[in-house]
């Protein structure tokens, strides 16, 4: 039994979470966002259109990439670097308060009331082609599972292997990770909901619906 | 030998990673030139960015989004005020555009490889067989040009597979490789004429969806062949080149990665062998030179050879890069009688502009050098990569051994999981090959390589595979 | 009670015109708004004969204010007029003009598209004692007095598809079609059959739809009129509108509007005046053949007089087209002539050769329009040489390829023939000799292993590959600066060198394939043959029709900036040795709008293409519409080139349009979305109207790639997507390929 109670007590302790804004390359940086205390906002329009608030821009080979917020929020504090430095590739900008909404409470919540299951091993991770197509079309919640299913294509050093399921068979409830990017090792990558539980975890996200207020 | 430093005060960029870049900044040192080094994320723990802050403190060491980045490489070298550029091999190191960017942009720098024109001419594939056909330097019998012509290409395979029966080539096979290919994909063999037209469109609509272009090659598939390769050094004159030798480089894995890496290719001196081979190596020797010069090649390279069971050459590639294998050439080199060549530090030398400074009749080879690769691969399960940590790592020091690698071995370290598992060059000198290969089995026996992974296996090595390999090196 | 009802009627007669005038300060509307306030406070306290007395007083002065504000109205009073929910629709012609009428396709809002109303029906002539029943094919929007689910008229991509089926059911059925425009737009949506797409669709059947067409204009917003306007007798109501875009669409671009901003009322109003829009203009610039009367302050449905004499107007209309292409054209049009309005009884239906005539005439209608609207500054002397030397041209092509090529084509076939039938005979048998042959003289087989040509270099002329090499390279590559891939956060691409990407990568990342815009110069340079370009009609410049304010000095600066006279470039090239006719249409010169000069070129390169038996390509390397500053001017290209298009296709040629950057609007509505070859570069966007507008109209928020070419091809707009750097080799497959048989190399 979930304590969606309790979860959401502690979440409320703690409403926020920290951004970090790092600069995705080497470049000379120009704030935007000069100081903390700037409200910022994240993508917004229909289908995520419009960009978020400009943070800064970094300057490399005489092309200047804009740096928009990935949220909305409040800038916390700036990095340790002065304007016009140069930063290097995965340095700290500055980071960004941002208050939960709901669908991340929901997905913090689930995190703790799913079974998940965790990359064996550091790598890229792809679902088996059947799998993918029916996620694509379909999306996650259509596709169940069963302990031993060949579910994931492990992709390192240019040679890929074959991961089996091993856990409660359900629905995948949850995806944590996305197909371009490298999965650290015991980092979750599904989440499972037995079909008998489904109810349970439904009733925790209209629960976090109802009580959880956002705010800027 | 004249510093370049002297003239000029260089700063050389090195565009890569793990045991190169730590070769390359070890041959800045001795030349008495700054450097600056790159790590990746992933990278942060390798031995080289130890090395670099050692020898260049915490500013000749920038971190970057990738090392694929070309962007990358040149904001750092700006930043950092460097003044040529070191490609190591991988990565940028064959790369024309790179080079000409790097002389073409607004604030020039120096690429220390061959100039853009020849990397740009010799690193195409059919320039470089209609090159060598051109100064009458064999290549594998086939089409020297893409061919789309249906009728044309069925012609060449049937002069194909008849030129074989005559040369009394038991089931002679042709390869049908897309123009613009490479690395091993759009390539079939056709065992017999009548499967060739399904094959040619096969790889004809593979070509054509993956290239937007239709030509195919068409050559013979020579079997059981060695791989031997002829290390040349010019400067930038491009009009004098000299060799280092040749290697042979015929022990791989089934995925035709190298494992071991002998100078010289062959020694007929303790084998017996069914051809001429000091003539083998001298004509391939003397072929390649004549290629460099025609090309006006302008740094290290390696003319990369497959000589038949029957002693004939054809040539397959030219590298225009210093390759990882370059350290057992230099092995058993020396220039004016001085040994302990380092053709890392030659090829920045020549590169910065420097002269030569001496020819082929000062250059002597003697002994024979082996180099392992040691690298974390499972070899009994089609080479597949061990990932996790190694928990130890350590040799006895030889004077006849020198390692590159890095790996530490003060600590344990997590295997990067982005790049090619090598671990480790292991580089061993014999007066002959005897002693060559006695010692060789001797490091492989005394070295000490132990790891986990995450499920708590033991780690699996190719060290094994690497000894099992020993006895029969250059045995043809 | 009888007061009560007039004043009631004073009242909505008050509303109305504060409709019409609305904003403006006019003292005869403030006037009657006094009078009538004045009269309805007073009333009460009036004896019943005072009060009718004072009330008729105020009825006379409202009719005689209402005669004075209609010599008053300006073009933005008309348009809020046509626009007005009491206009007379559609529904209120047919019941009032026709005899009897039978809706197609529609029950209110029971319709595919409740906004396009068909009919069929009845005009009943009396002759002597006989009685004619004379169908007609009724079409025109309806916009049902303000019934929401009409749209405002505003057609559907499928209204209009209906409407052009039920031209062409009129053509089988040989009777007479009749349009009433009624729409200030059409619905710029994509969705198949697409705006655009459909409107250049019904332009190109029109075009040749062997039946008369009479159109009436009302409102006559620009592609959406001429969904249905193409007609041989365009008859316009007083009060109507035929515009290239709505004043305020219009203000939006002159204002530099962006995202839904309101313009200025004034600037509205004043772009109104400057495109000359009324009937007046247009029956004075040519575009509709005449103008027909509605009462004061513009027709509602209570104005029976007028019905009258629209029906007349109608069936006089089409009887005179009818007599014009008939053969035995004297009398009757004559006497029609004379008696105008006489009720002489003409049967509609034409026999096949009066139908060309009526193509013919329509086409030269067309042809002949907008001649004023930009210049020809050649002296007359070589203008008239120009027609002998396309004559001569036209004259050897015919002996060339007609007469001798023919001939020389059947020697051809024949031979082939024989050929093919000697092969099925001796084809069993030589098998049989080749063996024998090959054991008699075995000592030559061997000869065939040519060792020589297996190693030693071969010979290769490296010519048709270009391997990243071109012939131009942009001035985009000449800047050392990284470019940002729009891609990156999807595909990952890294950062580009310009000189790469705008150099060997032709505008292309290598990462995932996106097209950067290159200028129109890369294409001229690296798809046509080098030194092949003959540049023709050069001679004809854009000019300023309207006197629209500012835009000379606009036009002057593209002139001066891309060294050309008009948007649009006519030339001859050759594509590895094929003659191409090509209009180029450059985003650089006003948007790549397009306006009478540019129409004029894209008609005479069509006949000249025609003419010398060329295939014909549309590069357009950018197209915003039609040039607003132009007017109806710009919009009457749509059908003139379309119907040029038609002429070219039907004698057999091959007409391509490629698309490279944007294109959009008006020339997608016509001659270029009339091809059934549009192929587009991957970097194009292709639709009827930007996202701003279709927001704008529709209220609908557009998906960010809701333009490219890859929903374009996925809708059925166009044929095929192409990589730029493929574009030399697939324009020369499809002029192989493709195409009919009135082509110099067929």
């Amino acid at each position: 039994m979930i304590d969606v109670k309790e979860l959401l007590r502690e979440l409320r302790e703690e409403p926020y979470e920290k951004i970090s804004i790092r600069a995705p390359h080497s470049g000379k940086v120009e704030f935007v966002a000069k100081e903390p205390g700037v409200r910022v906002v994240g993508p917004s329009g229909t289908w995520k259109e419009v960009p978020g608030t400009l943070l800064a821009r970094l300057e490399r080979e005489n092309v200047k990439k804009p740096l928009h917020a990935p949220q909305k929020g409040e800038v916390m504090s700036l990095g340790e670097i002065a304007n016009g430095q140069f930063a290097q590739a995965g340095q700290e900008l500055m980071t960004i308060r941002h208050y939960l909404t709901r669908e991340e409470v929901i997905s913090r919540i689930l995190r703790r009331s799913l079974s998940l299951f965790l990359a064996p091993e550091k790598g890229k991770y792809y679902f088996f082609p059947d799998v993918d197509i029916k996620i694509k079309t379909k999306g996650s919640q259509s596709v169940h599972i069963e302990d031993g299913m060949e579910l994931f294509i492990l992709s390192r050093m240019k040679r890929e292997a074959s991961i089996r399921y091993s856990g409660p068979s359900g629905i995948i409830y949850a995806v944590y990770f996305d197909t371009n990017d490298s999965v650290e090792r015991n980092s979750p990558l599904i989440g499972v909901c037995p079909e008998d539980q489904l109810g349970q975890i439904q009733e925790v996200v209209s629960r976090v619906q109802s009580d959880w207020e956002e705010r800027d | 030998m004249k510093n370049p430093s002297e003239s000029k005060k260089h700063k050389v960029l090195i565009a890569n990673r793990g045991e190169i870049a730590i070769r390359i900044m070890q041959a800045c040192r001795k030349l008495g030139l700054a450097f600056v080094a790159l790590f990746t994320e992933p990278d942060k723990h390798s031995e080289h960015c130890v090395l670099a802050r050692k020898l260049g403190g915490d500013e000749s060491l920038f971190r970057v989004s990738s090392y694929l980045d070309a962007n990358e490489i040149f904001a750092v070298a700006d930043q950092a005020g460097a003044t040529a550029i070191h490609p190591g091999y991988g990565f940028f190191a064959e790369d024309y555009r790179f080079a000409r960017r790097v002389a073409q942009r607004e604030r020039k720098l120096i690429f220390i490889g061959p100039s853009w024109q020849v990397i740009r001419e010799l690193g195409d594939k059919i320039n470089t067989k209609r090159l060598a056909r051109k100064l009458g330097v064999p290549t594998v019998p086939g089409s020297d040009k893409p061919v789309t012509d249906d009728l044309e290409a069925e012609n060449i395979a049937k002069s194909l597979f008849e030129f074989q029966k005559e040369l009394g080539v038991g089931n002679p096979v042709i390869l049908v490789k897309a123009s613009a290919g490479g690395g091993g994909m759009g390539i079939e063999e056709v065992p017999d004429l009548d499967k060739f037209r399904s094959v040619l469109r096969r790889i004809k609509s593979y070509s054509k969806r993956q290239f937007r272009d239709e030509g195919v090659l068409i050559e013979q598939r020579i079997f059981d062949f060695n791989h031997l390769e002829v290390q040349i050094l010019s400067d930038r004159t491009g009009q004098n080149p000299v060799h280092f030798g040749t290697r042979n480089c015929s022990v791989q894995s089934p995925g035709h990665q190298k494992r071991i890496e002998v100078a010289p290719g062959f020694d007929p001196s303790s084998l017996r062998y069914a051809f001429d081979a000091k003539k083998v190596i001298e004509d391939i020797t003397e072929y390649s030179l004549r290629m460099a010069r025609e090309a006006g090649y302008d740094s290290v390279g390696t003319w990369e050879w497959i000589v038949s069971p029957t002693g004939q050459p054809f040539l397959m590639e030219v590298n225009t890069r210093i390759q990882v294998e370059n350290g057992v050439s230099a092995r058993i080199a020396a220039i004016k009688g001085k040994g302990d060549v380092d053709l890392i530090a030659e090829q920045i030398r020549v590169g910065l502009g420097a002269p030569m400074g001496y020819t082929q009749k000062d250059i002597t080879l003697n002994g024979v050098g082996i180099e392992y690769r040691i690298i974390a691969e499972d070899t009994d399960n089609k080479f597949a990569p061990w990932v996790g940590r190694i928990t130890s790592f350590g040799w006895p020091e030889q004077d006849w051994l020198k390692m590159h690698s890095q790996v530490p071995t003060d600590r344990e370290y997590e295997i990067p999981t982005d790049f090619d598992p090598n671990l480790a060059l292991a580089i061993i000198w014999g007066k002959d090959l005897a002693q060559a290969k006695e010692r060789g089995v001797e490091f492989l026996n005394s070295l000490t390589l132990q790891g986990v992974n995450a499920s708590g296996e033991a780690m699996k090595s190719n060290v094994e595979f690497l000894k099992r390999k020993t006895e029969g090196i250059l045995a043809f | 009670m009888d007061i009560e009802k007039r004043i009631q009627e004073l009242r909505d007669r008050l509303k109305y015109i504060l409709d019409i005038f609305g904003p403006d300060e006019n003292t005869n509307v403030i006037m009657l708004e006094a009078k009538l306030g004045e009269y309805v406070a007073r009333e009460p306290g009036l004896p019943k004969q005072e009060a009718i007395r004072q009330l008729e007083t105020l009825e006379e002065l409202f009719r005689f204010l209402e005669k004075k504000l209609e010599r008053e109205l300006t073009p933005m009073n008309k348009v809020r007029i046509v626009r007005h929910p009491q206009r007379i629709c559609l529904k209120d012609i047919l019941e009032n003009v026709y005899d009897n009428y039978t809706e197609i396709g529609g029950q209110d809002d029971y319709s595919i598209d409740p906004s396009m109303l068909i009919a069929r029906a009845y005009i009943t002539r009396r002759q002597g004692k006989k009685v004619h029943n004379q169908a007609v094919m009724v079409i025109g929007q309806e916009k049902g007095h303000g019934q929401e689910f009409r749209n405002g008229g505003s057609v559907k991509p499928w209204g209009n598809a209906k409407a052009l089926h039920y031209m062409k059911v009129a053509e089988t059925e040989n009777i007479p079609i009749h349009t009433y425009i009624f729409t200030p737009g059409s619905y710029p949506i994509e969705d198949y059959p697409g705006a655009a797409q459909q409107i250049a669709k019904n332009l190109y059947e029109m075009g040749g739809l062997k039946v008369p067409i009479v159109a009436v204009i009302s409102e006559g917003g620009s592609g959406g009129a001429e969904a249905i306007g193409l007609a041989d007798t365009r008859i316009m109501m007083s009060h109507g509108y035929y515009s290239v875009i709505s004043p305020e669409g219009a203000a939006a671009i002159e204002g530099r509007l962006r995202g839904g901003q309101r313009a200025e009322p004034r600037l509205i109003e004043h772009c109104a005046k400057q495109l000359k829009m009324t009937a007046d203009d247009n029956r004075a610039m040519g575009f509709v053949d005449w103008k027909i009367n509605e009462p004061e302050l513009g027709a509602r449905p209570e104005h029976y007089d007028f019905f009258r004499k629209l029906r007349k107007s109608v069936i006089s209309s089409t009887d005179e087209i009818v007599l014009n292409v008939r053969g035995m054209r004297l009398f009757r049009s004559l006497a029609l002539r004379r008696h105008k309005g006489a009720d002489v009884y003409v049967r509609w239906s034409l026999d096949s050769r009066a139908k060309e005539r009526l193509l013919w005439a329509r086409y030269m209608k067309f042809r002949r329009m907008a001649q004023d609207a930009y210049l020809d500054k050649r002296h007359w002397f070589s203008r008239s040489s120009e027609w002998t030397g396309e004559f001569f041209s036209s004259l050897y092509s015919y002996f060339r390829y007609d007469l001798f090529g023919k001939q020389h084509k059947k020697v051809a076939e024949l031979a082939e023939d024989m050929h093919a039938e000697i092969q099925v005979v001796v084809g069993r048998s030589s098998r049989y000799c080749k063996n024998v042959m090959s054991k008699l003289f075995f000592g030559k087989d061997k000869k065939d292993v040519d060792q020589a040509g297996l190693t030693s270099l071969s010979a290769w002329d490296e010519g048709g590959q270009n391997s990243g090499k071109w012939q131009y390279v942009s001035p985009q590559a000449k800047a050392d600066r990284a470019v940002i891939c729009p891609n990156t956060s999807v595909h990952g691409c890294l950062d580009q060198w310009a000189p790469d990407l705008f150099g060997e990568w032709a505008g292309v990342c290598s990462f995932c394939g996106h097209h950067f815009p290159m200028e129109y110069q890369w294409y001229l340079h690296n798809i046509f043959d080098p030194g092949s370009i003959y540049e023709v009609f050069t001679e004809i410049e854009s000019t300023n029709p309207l006197k629209f304010e500012g835009f000379d000095l606009k036009l002057d600066e593209a002139k001066r900036k891309t060294g050309h006279k008009c948007g649009c470039m006519t030339f001859e090239a050759r594509i590895e040795g094929t003659s191409v006719m090509v209009a180029m249409f450059m985003g650089a010169f006003r948007g790549g709008s397009v306006g009478a000069a540019e129409g004029e070129k894209f008609i005479r390169a069509m006949e000249r293409a025609r003419k010398k038996q060329l295939p014909f390509l549309s590069y357009v390397h950018g197209t915003a519409g039609i040039r607003i500053q132009e007017g109806v001017n710009g919009v009457i290209q749509m059908p003139r080139c379309t119907m040029a298009v038609r002429r070219y296709t039907e004698a057999g040629g091959l007409y391509l349009v490629l698309y490279d950057t944007n294109s959009y609007a008006g020339p997608v509505a016509s001659f270029l979305g009339c091809s059934p070859y549009q192929f587009s570069v991957r970097s194009a966007n292709i639709g009827f109207a930007g996202p701003g507008v279709i927001k704008e109209t529709t209220g609908m928020d557009i998906p960010p790639n809701y333009h490219n070419a890859y929903q374009a091809l996925s809708r059925g707009h166009i044929q095929g997507i192409w990589d730029r750097r493929e574009v030399r080799g697939n324009l020369f497959q499809s002029l192989q390929t493709m195409g009919g048989r009135n082509l110099y190399y067929r």
